[in-house]
């Protein structure tokens, strides 16, 4: 300890190249600190979204394709299901030139309030989609984001049928993290069948509520037991596994992104390096009289290692208590979802993420410091002396 | 005090051997101030070095302070260097973000010794040099007869039994020269230190007790100084 304002003075002799080397390391802490709070988030934001008596019932061979509509009656007479509602994909543009901003389905109007039950929509809002043709229920997310307001309305245009829909707009799911945009599947129908198109006879999703959480994975086995021969073969998951599907795509970025920041990070390291072998050359006559003067070998390379350590320590400490800050603040602003700020509020750097980061920076800094301080421990002290004086 | 019998150091150059000491011996007793002497390539800043412990012969004894220093590995010699010797450069060499109190203290920073009491002994030792009023000012604030003396004040701060001067005066006026000459001649006169300086300045003539002169690696003759009374 008695030589630490020593290795702190040597480290502060040329302060903008240590700040700026602190500020590459913190940096890269930092985003690694970020990085490390996304799987996590992820599986708050999961548990955040997804009921555990609601299931999804889609076709085994893959979201896009669709199931025969017969398939919903027959899911809503199993045993332990209280209502179920098909989700149909319409694709509809509110800007054309912009093409789908947010997912819009035809559904049933009857069994919404109790597939979505824990969604608290408002009885009237309900009431009124049932009663209107033309009528849709919008997530808030969505309301928020175009300016629209209840009674509005606004028409969609379809960019997989050749039908623009226009509709009035009754109620809002109350949620901010809410994009959806619900309107009668007869609606729908209709047009379609005014189009010449023929009616509906299939439906994308199906959604189940089951009346005990318990009863979930016997009513999943069930209704796909009950379609394993059918020309569509059902294929029956959770609302969180369903949700944790689409994450699952996003995991991989995730992949990516730590691959690239592990980069970021070993290129920090050569620039650390990079930095602790320039402040050993020019110090190498200095060294060379610490020696002379009785400082050991080992004691030379253990000071030359703390400055890098206490560098790369410092910066890291510091890129991790910024990461550390900014997500408690959007974590405070956002309350775990804003419009703004999507789903940013639900990461959060944690006290072990905080530690790990610091780990990873006295890391680089001990991978950066050992190989200058061990050149320059094992040189000669009467031959540097010759060279330098 | 200081014993070198038949001392060789030969250097390897690429394929070449340079022989810088052939068969060196040399007997200087404690509390003498003593100077090595001759033209450039003569082999005195590597005798220096190997009675400093810097650097290990490759034929002979060196013998400090009882201690057969050949015989030491790396670590021993720093342990050797810092309890029984003080290193003053011609280029004063104080590290420069330290201030003058810093820099005398840094060689009690390898003893046991608590911060207040390393922080007296550094006060001492600047009071010794004529310098306890600019303990705290940084090498760039001092001038270059101050900075030596700074240096001499870390030599003498662990209190070792021989200093070691390389050019002392190398690099000072006339008047710093003198007085650092004299500084080092007080030393073993009042301190009872064994002083052995590598100098090209005959000035230091008139303050050493006995002048050793090399040539080409070996030792040619051994005179009395004009602080000696005594020669060979």
């Amino acid at each position: 300890m008695k030589f630490l304002p020593f290795v702190w003075r040597q480290l502060v002799r040329n302060k903008l190249r240590t700040a700026l080397t602190a500020g590459a390391i913190g940096l890269a802490v930092a985003l690694v600190c970020l990085l490390l709070t996304m799987p996590a988030g992820m599986n708050a934001l999961l548990a955040d979204v997804a009921s555990n008596t609601r299931i999804v019932v889609h076709n085994e061979a893959g979201l896009v394709y669709p199931l025969p509509y017969a398939y919903l009656q027959k899911i809503r007479s199993q045993p332990g299901v209280v209502a179920a509602a098909s989700w149909t994909w319409f694709g509809g543009a509110f800007r054309e030139e912009k093409g789908v901003e947010f997912p819009n389905f035809a559904v049933e109007p009857d069994p919404l309030g109790v597939v979505w039950e824990d969604w608290n929509m408002d009885p009237q809002a309900l009431a009124d989609f049932r009663r209107y043709r033309d009528a849709a229920i919008v997530g808030r997310g969505t309301l928020l984001k175009n300016d629209w307001k209840i009674g509005d309305t606004v028409t969609l245009k379809g960019t997989i049928w050749p039908v623009d829909l226009r509709f009035r707009i009754v109620g809002e799911i109350p949620s901010e993290r809410a994009p959806h945009f619900w309107f009668q599947r007869e609606y729908l129908d209709q047009a379609l069948r005014a189009a010449g198109l023929g009616g509906l006879d299939f439906m994308g999703t199906a959604w189940v509520r089951v009346d005990d959480p318990a009863r979930v994975g016997p009513v999943m086995r069930d209704i796909d037991a009950m379609f394993r021969n059918s020309e569509a073969i059902t294929a029956s998951e959770t609302e969180k596994s369903y949700f944790a599907n689409f994450f699952s795509m996003l995991e991989g970025f995730v992949t990516i992104i730590l691959i690239v920041t592990g980069l970021v990070a070993l290129c920090i390291v050569f620039i650390a390096a990079n930095t602790a072998s320039m402040a050993v050359r020019e110090r190498i006559g200095e060294i060379a009289v610490l020696k002379a003067l009785g400082f050991s070998r080992r004691l030379i390379f253990g000071t030359l290692l703390a400055e890098a350590v206490l560098l790369a320590g410092v910066g890291g400490l510091l890129g991790a208590l910024f990461s550390l800050v900014i997500t408690r603040v959007i974590h405070a602003q956002a309350e775990g979802w804003s419009p703004a700020l999507g789903p940013l509020g639900s990461f959060i750097v944690t006290e072990t993420i905080l530690v790990q980061g610091l780990f990873l920076a006295l890391f680089v800094g001990m991978l950066s410091g050992v190989v200058p301080a061990f050149g320059a421990a094992r040189r000669s002290v009467a031959a540097t002396l010759r060279e330098v004086f | 005090m200081i014993d070198v019998r038949d001392v060789s150091r030969v250097y390897h150059r690429g394929a070449d051997e340079v022989h810088a000491l052939e068969h060196v011996s040399l007997f200087i007793e404690r509390g003498r101030f003593v100077a090595l002497m001759g033209p450039s390539g003569s082999g005195k800043s590597t005798l220096l070095n190997l009675i400093a412990g810097l650097d290990r012969p490759s034929g002979g004894v060196v013998e400090v302070a009882g201690q057969r220093l050949g015989d030491l590995g790396e670590d021993e010699l720093a342990r050797f260097r810092a309890r029984h010797v003080g290193f003053v450069f011609q280029f004063f060499n104080l590290i420069p973000v330290l201030d003058a109190r810093g820099n005398v203290e840094l060689p009690l920073l390898l003893t046991k010794l608590g911060r207040a009491e390393r922080r007296a002994r550094a006060d001492t030792a600047l009071r010794v040099v004529g310098l306890a009023e600019r303990a705290d000012h940084k090498p760039s604030e001092l001038s270059g007869g101050e900075q030596q003396r700074v240096a001499i004040a870390r030599a003498i701060v662990t209190d070792p039994e021989i200093v070691v001067a390389d050019e002392p005066t190398g690099d000072l006026d006339a008047k710093n020269a003198v007085e650092i000459l004299a500084l080092l001649r007080d030393l073993a006169r009042e301190f009872g230190k064994t002083v052995v300086m590598v100098t090209h300045d005959p000035r230091g003539e008139a303050f050493v007790d006995e002048i050793h002169h090399l040539d080409k690696g070996v030792l040619r003759d051994t005179v009395a100084g004009g602080a000696g009374g005594g020669g060979a």
